[in-house]
């Protein structure tokens, strides 16, 4: 699937270094460095962006460590072994269509910061 | 070793033995089907392991966990330990490389295997597996059973082949979405899921089967792929029926992009 | 540093239908067969070949003094290959076969025309794994440069996960 460059362009804002990649089908957006909400421990890590549907959730954020912030999140997802390292994710759907890929970042980077 | 060893096993071809001594074979989880599947390697004759396990014997293995014995679970023996006891009293010239971890923390290792043989507990798992048998370029036989219904119990389960270039697990619907999905959703809820000693045995020893047959062509079948639905209660093993029409399927889900250490396109 | 070959069945067989194929003046034929890189856990790579360019008849050159000669154009296209397969870290292998069975090496022409071939691969393809892969009836050798290094690493293996896995090692019979 292409995305357009606008669209990744977007992205590129909020990590030091932006990639791409497929596994078994599924792409993965590789944000290295991406800046997490100030309310998190680290401020900086790595993660992974599928924007597309894989385990029940229309799209997912991994991240390269379990992050802690303010609210306490189901880490239901642990050691997710994808591009041939490990990935963590918490609990969390973004509903809505035709969200650009940047608002699909803002919106699971809302889990840090909103309730539910 | 003499050739007498081997003497009954002469209808795997006058080079069988040279050729699976050459294999390395990985396993992945030692528990009630792996700890099944290194004993019967290690009889047939499999030199090289590469072995992962990072749990010791309970109790409540002993009803299913080849090779261990009562005093293993008061001693909490690793697995690991188990299975290269087993393996050594059987091969003592054989090389084992065992990690106590999940293979997904040492993966390396792994992929200098040409078989890869999982008995896995989770969806999960045999995707990352399969995802990494097809990057190294390894077979990958999958086992599993599972107990279900409640008043009336039926056991099920499968043994699959997935190789590079052939139908995956998603092509022979075994790993679907909605599967997948399901298991998220009870992360953290699964509990201990029943396990007995006999299907984990039919399993491995098919299994296995599969395995000799993939580096001995014994039974000049040429296969590139398998998944065989185990019927617990009535003691069978059938191809699934999912795999109609399946010989005329190119496999979308791996291609060339997908084999090596992943390389992203920078954007 | 160990580094080791595995390719497909699949693909073993369509570069065996190549390579045995008669030629109309070559005594034998040549392909290019493309691979990339996996780690391995001493540090080493795993070499993991891809797909097979058949050589066109046309592209080789009738040289009586050896088995097989390949002209520019044959070379040409192998570089282009490699400068597009960079961002995918695709290097490319000059294969041939030796008709005899057992372990095989390079011979004196083999040894005097491939490994000069490198450089220029290196050249374009600089983050990728090149080389020679040389087959017999029963058997396979591999020979690799790996990124940022001009030599030659023997393979300890050749293997082939196919409906049969085969297991070509250096140092033994098949």
């Amino acid at each position: 699937m292409d995305y357009p460059r606008a669209q990744t362009d977007e992205l590129k804002p909020y990590c030091t270094k932006l990639s791409l990649f497929t596994e078994g089908g599924v792409p993965f957006f590789s944000l290295e460095g991406l800046r997490l909400p100030e309310s998190c421990e680290p401020q900086v890590c790595d993660a992974l962006l599928c924007p597309v549907t894989r385990d029940n959730y229309p799209s997912r954020l991994y991240l390269s460590v379990k992050v802690k912030s303010h609210y306490d999140r189901n880490w239901n997802c642990e050691n997710a072994r994808i591009g041939e390292k490990n990935w963590f994710a918490f609990s969390w759907k973004v509903e809505g269509a035709d969200l650009t890929l940047a608002q699909v970042l803002m919106a699971h980077l809302l889990g840090f910061t909103k309730e539910k | 070793m003499t050739a007498e060893r081997f003497a009954r096993q002469s209808f795997l071809g006058d080079d069988a033995e040279a050729r699976i001594a050459r294999v390395t074979v990985g396993v992945p989880g030692l528990g009630g089907g792996g700890s099944h599947i290194i004993q019967q390697l290690a009889h047939i004759g499999f030199q090289r392991y590469v072995l992962y396990d990072d749990d010791v014997v309970e109790e409540s293995n002993l009803n299913r966990l080849v090779g261990a014995e009562a005093r293993d679970a008061l001693a909490e023996t690793p697995k690991l330990h188990i299975a290269k006891m087993r393996i050594l009293s059987l091969q003592p010239h054989a090389i084992i490389r065992g990690y106590a971890c999940k293979w997904q923390e040492k993966p390396e290792p792994l992929r200098e295997c040409q078989i890869v043989m999982g008995a896995v507990d989770s969806y999960r798992g045999r995707r990352e597996l399969e995802i990494a048998c097809r990057r190294y370029l390894m077979h990958y036989i999958d086992i599993g059973m599972d107990v279900h219904g409640g008043e009336r119990p039926v056991i099920g389960g499968q043994i699959i082949l997935s190789s590079p270039g052939g139908p995956c697990m998603t092509c022979m619907r075994f790993l679907t979405a909605d599967k997948l999905a399901t298991e998220a959703a009870r992360y953290g809820n699964a509990g201990g899921r029943p396990q007995v000693v006999w299907p984990n045995g039919a399993l491995a020893s098919t299994a296995v089967g599969l395995a000799v047959d993939l580096v001995t062509g014994w039974t000049r079948k040429n296969r590139s792929y398998a998944y065989l639905a185990y019927d617990g209660n009535e003691g069978t093993l059938t191809p699934s029926k999912t795999l109609i029409g399946i010989e005329k399927y190119v496999c979308e889900h791996f291609g060339d992009t997908d084999l090596g250490d992943p390389v992203s396109i920078p954007l | 540093m160990t580094v080791a070959i595995k390719m497909t069945g699949r693909l073993y067989d369509e570069i065996w239908r190549d390579l045995e194929r008669p030629h109309p003046f070559a005594h034998e034929r040549v392909g290019f067969v493309f691979g990339r890189i996996g780690t391995r856990d001493d540090g080493g790579r795993l070499v993991l070949l891809t797909r097979y360019h058949a050589i066109p008849d046309a592209q080789y050159i009738d040289d009586p003094t050896v088995n097989a000669r390949i002209g520019p154009e044959a070379m040409t296209w192998a570089m282009q290959a490699v400068y597009h397969g960079r961002p995918a870290r695709e290097g490319v292998f000059h294969i041939h076969m030796h008709g005899y069975a057992g372990e095989t090496g390079m011979s004196k022409t083999d040894r005097r025309e491939i490994p000069p071939m490198m450089p220029g691969f290196q050249s374009v393809g600089r983050d990728a794994a090149h080389g020679i892969i040389i087959l017999s009836l029963d058997h396979g050798s591999g020979w690799v440069c790996l990124p940022g290094n001009a030599t030659l690493v023997p393979c300890g293996n050749v293997a082939v996960i196919g409906k049969e896995v085969k297991v070509f090692e250096r140092g033994r019979r098949a």
